[in-house]
């Protein structure tokens, strides 16, 4: 039984600030994912928390023990790396084993826990194979099983997926659910694709820059972004942004105004926003609508025709790329103008600082 | 036309590696098997009479079963400084490649200078002579250690390189100590570049002339190598029993080339592909 407690976790390479400040907490048997864009120090702080890197300030806490100085092998952890790191000259048998082997554990112990674990992940067959005679799917799960037999109470995966193909990455993602309700254990899970994210995350934690943008369910990320990096990068197609002026601040509501768009009215409750301030809108590709009247207006780039659903990407009159999703099929001209309304209570607006208005 | 066309540069270097490589190996064997006077015309003739186990038995017996001995000296010394060479080089290739710290320029220093700077021979030998290793075997072994490690040091820490750090990592996290992470995941990974180790460093180990000569000097102490200095003299009328000499000198590294030559080849290659 284990949850996490980051308290304020600083990393750096040398001169290099790659982790500022991090707090986080983790309970016992939840599904976290750390996702955020390439080189934001989602892998760094997964190695900190296995203790493959030092922390260079504040505290991890692993159930109710401060881990900064415990060896990764006594903080109760075990992990999968994006590159599997199958051991070439072991069998699977002995890869997975290795680490009861290393433990000491009597033979016939170690023997029931390999097989065991073989059984679940459906490796029975090919238990006296080496790891180059296997597919990538094979190795991925030989991997997992090597985690597994440690019994871990926290499983870290580092992107484990993105060296697979699509249709084995979407199988892949449903196992890596189920084993996670079959052991009841404490998963982190890092990637950089909010599609993962979104399906297997009880909670995500986006990233960027070393720092924590916003914790919470997906639903929750997905519909109330606490910033314009949340809502740009939880999403997809991603959030159209422009950027627009407060004309007039009633009760309730704003009204704001661009040249490309005129005005729209937005309902707010915030006393945040005075007349005259630099906003930014932003508005899901779902949300948008075909309406000849509709304030949103722009050139068709391209038509996606899915059968169930049309995706148009279309430019502003100030050039900004857009999209819109729509349902059902539209046939659109490449080229032609075409207007779209938005269900005003979808609408998003951040501030100068990319905060969140709400 | 065609196939000649395509082929010649192909059979012009056969033939090539033919006269340069094997006419001579030819002519060892050939001028061994001889009778006395005809190999003192040290020509390329066919052997009148074949005196192979004649002579072999000749050269085995001279000087009291030199050459007996002189197998065992090579044998231990080869097999001696290769076991030490693979050790301690993987070792020292894989901290330098892994764990950089302020040392490392400095210990690279070394190893470079190592496979560059020639080494003074009579300072070794005074150092040797006043740590009591001078004529040993063992301190014949550490002289060879020591004149190869740099050569083997570079190898092993190339191949390291190859290796990605995640292996070590996985195995820390599987609960290895630091010298499991070595003994258990890394070195046998970097088996291809052992079985290359062990193949140059101990033909090059025993063939060496030069070394046991300067270092290694005195009765009962002669390497195989040795025994073509020492018979030279000795045979200088017998060219049949010193040609049989070289045979049975050029044979064991040949072997080991012969046999190890498939896996040098697919190990080289094997650390170039991903795992
Ligand atoms: N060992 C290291 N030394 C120096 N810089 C590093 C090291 N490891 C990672 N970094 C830097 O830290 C940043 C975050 O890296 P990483 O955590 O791997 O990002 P990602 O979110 O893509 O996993 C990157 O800018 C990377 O260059
Ligand atoms: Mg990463």
């Amino acid at each position: 039984m284990a949850g996490l407690n980051l308290k304020n976790l600083y990393k750096s390479f040398g001169a290099v600030e790659v982790i500022k400040g991090v707090d986080l907490d983790i309970d016992h048997g939840e599904f976290v994912v750390f996702v955020g864009p390439s080189g934001c120090g989602k892998s760094t702080l997964l190695r900190m928390i296995a203790g493959l890197e030092n922390i260079t300030e504040g505290e991890l806490f692993i159930g109710e023990t401060l881990c900064n100085n415990v060896e990764p092998r006594d903080r109760g952890i075990a992990m999968v790396f994006q590159s599997y790191a199958l051991y070439p000259h072991m069998t699977v048998y002995d890869n997975i084993g290795f680490g009861l082997k290393l433990a000491r554990a009597p033979k016939e112990e170690r023997d029931r826990k390999v097989r065991e674990a073989a059984r679940m992940l459906q490796l029975e067959p090919l238990l006296d194979r080496k790891p180059g005679q296997l597919s990538g799917g094979q190795r991925q799960r030989v991997a997992i099983g090597r985690a597994i037999v440690r019994q871990p109470e926290v499983f870290l995966f580092d992107e484990p997926l993105s060296n697979l193909d699509a249709a084995l990455r979407v199988s892949m993602r449903q196992e890596l659910t189920k084993l996670h309700h079959d052991l009841d254990a404490t998963m982190i899970y890092v990637t950089h694709d909010q599609v993962e994210a979104m399906t297997m995350a009880d909670k995500i934690v986006v990233l960027n820059g070393g720092v924590v943008q916003q914790v919470g369910a997906p639903i929750d990320l997905y519909q109330d972004p606490a910033n314009l990096f949340v809502a740009g990068f939880i999403g997809s197609p991603k959030m159209n942004f422009i950027e627009v002026t407060a004309k007039t601040v009633g009760k309730g509501e704003v009204l704001v105004q661009s040249d490309v768009i005129g005005e729209i009215s937005v309902p707010l409750n915030s006393d945040r926003v005075k007349t005259g301030d630099k906003l930014t809108l932003g508005i899901r590709p779902h949300a948008l609508s075909r309406s000849d009247d509709g304030p949103f207006s722009g050139q068709v780039e391209l038509v996606e025709r899915l059968g169930n659903e049309t995706v148009v990407n279309f430019t502003l009159s100030n050039g900004s790329a857009w999209m819109a999703v729509l349902d059902g099929d539209e046939p659109l001209k490449l080229g032609s103008e075409v207007r779209f309304s938005a269900d005003v209570g979808a609408i998003c607006l951040f501030d100068a600082a990319e905060r969140r208005i709400r | 036309m065609n196939l000649i066309k395509r082929y010649w540069l192909t059979a012009l270097a056969s033939i090539v590696a033919l006269v340069v490589f094997v006419t001579p190996f030819i002519f060892i064997i050939l001028m061994a098997v001889k009778d006395r006077q005809q190999a003192a015309l040290r020509d390329m003739s066919w052997p009148i009479n074949f005196q192979l186990v004649e002579n072999f038995l000749a050269v085995v017996q001279a000087r009291d079963y030199m050459l007996i001995t002189a197998y065992i000296n090579s044998t231990i010394l080869t097999v001696g400084s290769v076991t030490i060479l693979v050790i301690v080089a993987s070792m020292v290739g894989f901290v330098l490649q892994r764990h950089p710290t302020k040392w490392t320029p400095v210990v690279e220093f070394f190893v470079m200078a190592g496979l560059m700077i020639p080494p003074a021979v009579v300072p070794t030998i005074w150092l040797l002579q006043g740590i009591g290793l001078f004529k040993t075997l063992h301190g014949m072994i550490l002289i060879e250690v020591a004149y190869n490690m740099s050569f083997a040091v570079i190898l092993y820490r190339q191949f390291v390189a190859t290796i990605p750090r995640e292996m070590d990592e996985a195995a820390i996290i599987d609960g290895a100590k630091p010298l499991d992470v070595f003994f258990r995941v890394v070195f046998p990974m970097m088996w291809p570049v052992t079985v290359t180790n062990i193949v140059v460093q101990s033909v090059g180990i025993f063939n060496d002339f030069v070394n046991p000569l300067y270092y290694l000097p005195g009765r009962g102490n002669e390497t195989v190598q040795l025994t073509l200095y020492s018979f030279q003299s000795q045979f200088n009328t017998q060219y049949n029993l010193l040609f049989m000499d070289i045979l049975l000198v050029t044979i064991p590294p040949l072997l080991v080339f012969l046999f190890f030559n498939r896996q040098i080849v697919a190990g080289l290659s094997a650390g170039a592909i991903k795992g």
